[in-house]
């Protein structure tokens, strides 16, 4: 799919010429292990990084330029891929074909080198003001998770039972590290991020290979580096097994229940376990849909994911809090009925034909492409759309049942309204 | 079939109108693996007091019955509609607005076949009363899940606030107790006065052959009969351009207060490269006040009244029109008093020139051609100004002709004091 170029050690360069798109797409993608101070650093450098640069040293001069040069997108962001925190920093231009009269490509290009090289500093450290707004930005963003309460049950879910674990650690860092920061620590993030990160840089959009990558390559000079890799896995306690409940003033019951599973992504089983995911919650078509919510009426939404990084399985779903037990049995049943090899060949076939077509729409856009392409291009033997759509074709219902065999409950969390519990008959 | 080049955008759009009336536009779209397929009835929560087709006297119907329609097409005597998109692969949804019903599936695989179904099952209502029974629990626990969201209700509050009986007020699925009165006649009679071919459009956007989908959709058309069309009668309320409530608030269980500030504007009046011109306007002037670039944005950002919740929103249709500006905010007061100030100063002296028109002007075009890559957007964009009497494509024609003047004409509007209202969600207070 993408054409790879080592621009030196650790710096890799991804280019996807096509046609399909009017715009130009790219993504410099900085990767560190996971850690909760780093992860909030890092939260608040990115939210720095797209403020301003040297060259447009405001937010207001900034978001101007990009305007003028026909609304480029730009933007920065975090995210986590298993044990890894991400820090990207994106563009999208319009094709300079599609204008004529400008050099849009050139213009963007400047632009990220300079967000990424020449940033908006004073006295050698990120502008005091502008630090100090966005550490609050990120701190507001963090405890406005409170407001989602499915997010936020989620996360519940996810801290009690991995409460030192990645699985729990935010992109976006934690409260008590961000209050923690200064510009110079977050300075230092920076130079350690630009000096000793592994870095991917991707390009999508019809573009001559040769010279984006002269251009890039003059537009960055990176230092070769040798990427930290993630240290041998201590021994950690899983953590909270059970049940849990928690109040806060809401009318619908939140019922978020987690699975533990030894398939995880890269293993033998790992197709074979997106397939079991699907069959048991992913699609309308799922057992949890069809039987939580079509058959029983009980919820809106009842879903399962797959966390294949961290071997997990969790479901979701929104219910009337007086029915989580009748809820809970019935998710319970629907694994039961996978275990005992229950699964009908037009589940099977639903199922494949909806990954297939979830994985081949997903290529139908620039950040999708980058984003498939970066999560399985180190599997051995690379990636290709069909290479892995052909993985989940000879899975059988023997095999989903080996795989419903390793999934095992380990957490039922339910986020429920104050008002129930006074009420709630015994 | 009628072939549309626009030329500046590099896209070909096919279009014919049927002989039962419906609407197909066709645009292929070269290098993507799925097509998109709508089919969308122009008819949405608002549509709440009409004639039914073949009736002479008007009727009211309960809230939220347009969504909930929407839910039971999707139950036929012989299983679930998912479980057949699933057989072919394709992902099948819907979505009901204030002024429209969408049905809608992508699929990289059987384009013929899921097409087929989408026709099918929209064209072939079966609704029991045991169905809409059971369906009232699930769509009880949609209406729940968004009672939950404080930035919905924050929203919906402001509207509802907004207007004095325009049944936008009304949320788009109905409460709990307006469903509860919902019978399979009330669905048959909305579906045959709505569902009509003649009030609806299909349209395919993705990887299609224009020629061999609309020979396809021509005679699956043919081989149903339908009632002759008519013209349907709907009712709705005349209102003053004042807003019906100035203030409001509600308490739930947030981390930090949500404010919202709504304006009431006047409702789209124009069509063609006018009408666009005049939503257009609307756009780059809300932009130009709250945007990003805007010197509101630069000081409510650093003066810590705004964050990245901030957003600015234009809703337009047939009939009426309004603007939602809010953010979460430690200090809603302050904000609301900002906003409030913002339109005051832009009243009193015109404050943009041909400078911000030119740039906004140039971000409005990059942000077009960037959403034609999205085929989601195409079919849903287009759909909308269709049944508003409005060309998508004209975008760009319609940016270039925009004047500074189109821009002071709207402020007017936009600045009128006695449209708007006021909402916040406020935590509970201390000691409850």
């Amino acid at each position: 799919m993408f054409t790879e170029t080592r621009l030196t050690q650790g710096v890799r360069l991804y280019v996807r010429r096509t046609e399909q798109f009017k715009t130009l797409t790219f993504s410099i993608r900085f990767k560190q292990p996971l850690t909760p101070e780093g992860a909030s650093e890092r939260a608040v450098l990115a939210n720095i990084l797209e403020d301003s640069t040297e060259t447009y040293p405001s937010r207001a001069a900034l978001r101007q330029a990009l305007e003028t040069m026909y609304g480029t997108l730009y933007y920065t962001d975090v995210g986590k891929r298993g044990g890894y925190h991400y820090l990207s920093v994106n563009a999208e231009c319009v094709d300079d074909r599609l204008i004529r009269d400008e050099d849009i490509t050139d213009w963007t290009i400047r632009l990220l080198a300079d967000a990424v090289l020449r940033p908006n500093l004073q006295d050698g450290v990120f502008k005091p003001q502008v630090f100090e707004r966005e550490k609050q930005t990120v701190l507001e963003r963090v405890r406005s998770l409170y407001d989602d309460k499915t997010r936020y049950a989620q996360q519940r879910l996810l801290t009690l039972m991995r409460p030192e674990g990645p699985e729990s650690i935010r992109a976006t860092g934690e409260e008590s590290h961000l209050e923690a920061l200064t510009p110079e620590k977050v300075m230092e993030a920076y130079r350690r991020m630009i000096g000793e990160d592994e870095i991917e840089i991707y390009v999508v959009g019809a573009v001559d290979e040769k010279a984006i990558t002269a251009s890039l390559k003059e537009a960055f000079h990176f230092e070769g580096r040798v990427p930290a890799v993630l240290p041998e896995k201590a021994a950690r306690g899983t953590g909270k097994e059970g049940r849990v409940s928690e109040k806060q003033n809401m009318k619908q019951g939140k019922l978020h229940i987690g699975f533990s599973t030894p398939v995880k992504f890269g293993t033998e089983d790992f197709p074979k376990m997106q397939l079991a995911n699907g069959i048991f919650g992913g699609f309308p078509h799922s057992k949890l849909f069809m039987n939580v919510r079509e058959k029983e009426s009980m919820a809106y939404y009842a879903a399962s994911s797959y966390l294949s990084r961290y071997g997990l399985i969790t479901v979701s779903a929104g219910i009337d809090a007086e029915l989580a037990e009748k809820a809970t049995k019935l998710i319970d049943e629907q694994l039961e009925v996978m275990r005992a090899g229950e699964i009908t060949d037009n589940e099977l076939s639903q199922t494949k034909a909806m990954l297939a077509n979830q994985l081949r729409e997903a290529l139908d856009s620039s950040r999708g492409q980058i984003e498939i392409f970066d999560q399985y291009k180190d599997l051995p033997g690379g990636f290709t759309p069909e290479g892995w759509i052909a993985k989940w074709e000879p899975v059988t219902a023997d095999d989903i049942r080996d795989m419903a065999g390793k999934i095992d409950r380990q957490l039922v969390y339910l986020l429920s309204g104050k008002e129930e519990s006074a009420d709630a008959k015994a | 079939m009628q072939k549309l080049e626009y030329s500046r955008v590099n896209e070909t759009l096919y279009h014919e109108t049927l002989p039962n009336g419906l609407q197909v536009f066709i645009l292929p779209k070269s290098g993507f693996s799925k097509t998109y397929v709508s089919f969308t009835t122009r008819y949405g929560s608002i549509d709440n007091t009409f004639v039914p087709l073949g009736k002479d006297e008007i009727v009211r119907v309960p809230d939220g019955i347009a969504h909930f329609l929407e839910h039971k097409m999707f139950e036929k005597e012989d299983g679930d509609v998912f479980q057949k998109f699933g057989m072919n692969g394709a992902s099948a949804n819907a979505f009901t607005s204030f002024t429209r019903t969408a049905y809608l599936f992508s699929a990289t695989d059987k384009l013929y076949p899921n097409t087929e179904l989408l026709l099918d099952f929209v064209q072939a209502p079966y609704f029991t009363e045991e169905t809409v029974e059971k369906e009232k629990g699930i769509i009880g626990q949609e209406i729940t899940m968004y009672d939950d969201l404080p930035d919905w209700r924050s929203y919906f509050g402001t509207i509802e606030n907004l207007y004095k009986e325009h049944p936008v007020k009304i949320d788009i699925a109905g409460t709990v107790e307006s469903i509860s009165k919902i019978t399979a006649d009330h669905l048959y009679e909305c579906y045959h006065t709505f569902y009509h071919p003649s009030n609806m459009l299909v349209f395919a956007v993705g990887a299609v052959d224009p020629e061999e989908m609309m020979a396809f959709i021509r005679k699956n058309q043919e081989a149903k009969t339908f009632d002759k069309p008519e013209r349907i009668v709907r009712q709705f309320p005349q209102e003053k351009m004042e807003s019906a409530v100035k203030e409001g608030s509600l308490e739930m269980d947030v981390s930090k207060p949500k404010v919202h500030v709504g304006i009431k504007l006047p409702a789209l009046a124009e069509e063609g490269v006018e009408g666009l011109k005049h939503e257009l306007a609307y756009q780059i002037m809300i932009d130009l006040l709250f945007g990003k670039t805007s010197k509101f944005y630069t000081e409510a950002y650093e003066e810590g009244l705004i964050d990245e919740s901030f957003s600015t929103d234009f809703t337009a249709e047939e009939g009426f029109a309004f603007s939602v500006i809010g953010s979460d905010s430690a200090k809603p007061e302050e904000l609301t008093r900002k906003i409030q100030d913002t339109l005051q100063w832009a009243s009193e002296k015109f404050p943009f020139g041909q400078e911000d028109l030119d740039r906004q002007r140039r971000r409005r075009i990059g942000f077009f051609m960037r959403a034609l890559n999205s085929v989601e957007y195409i079919a849903n964009q287009f759909t909308r100004y269709a049944f508003n009497g409005m060309n998508l494509f004209d975008t760009v024609t319609a940016l270039e002709a925009l004047e500074v003047k189109d821009l002071q004409e709207v402020l007017v509007p936009l600045t009128d004091e006695q449209a708007r209202t006021v909402f916040t969600v406020k935590p509970p207070a201390k000691g409850e």
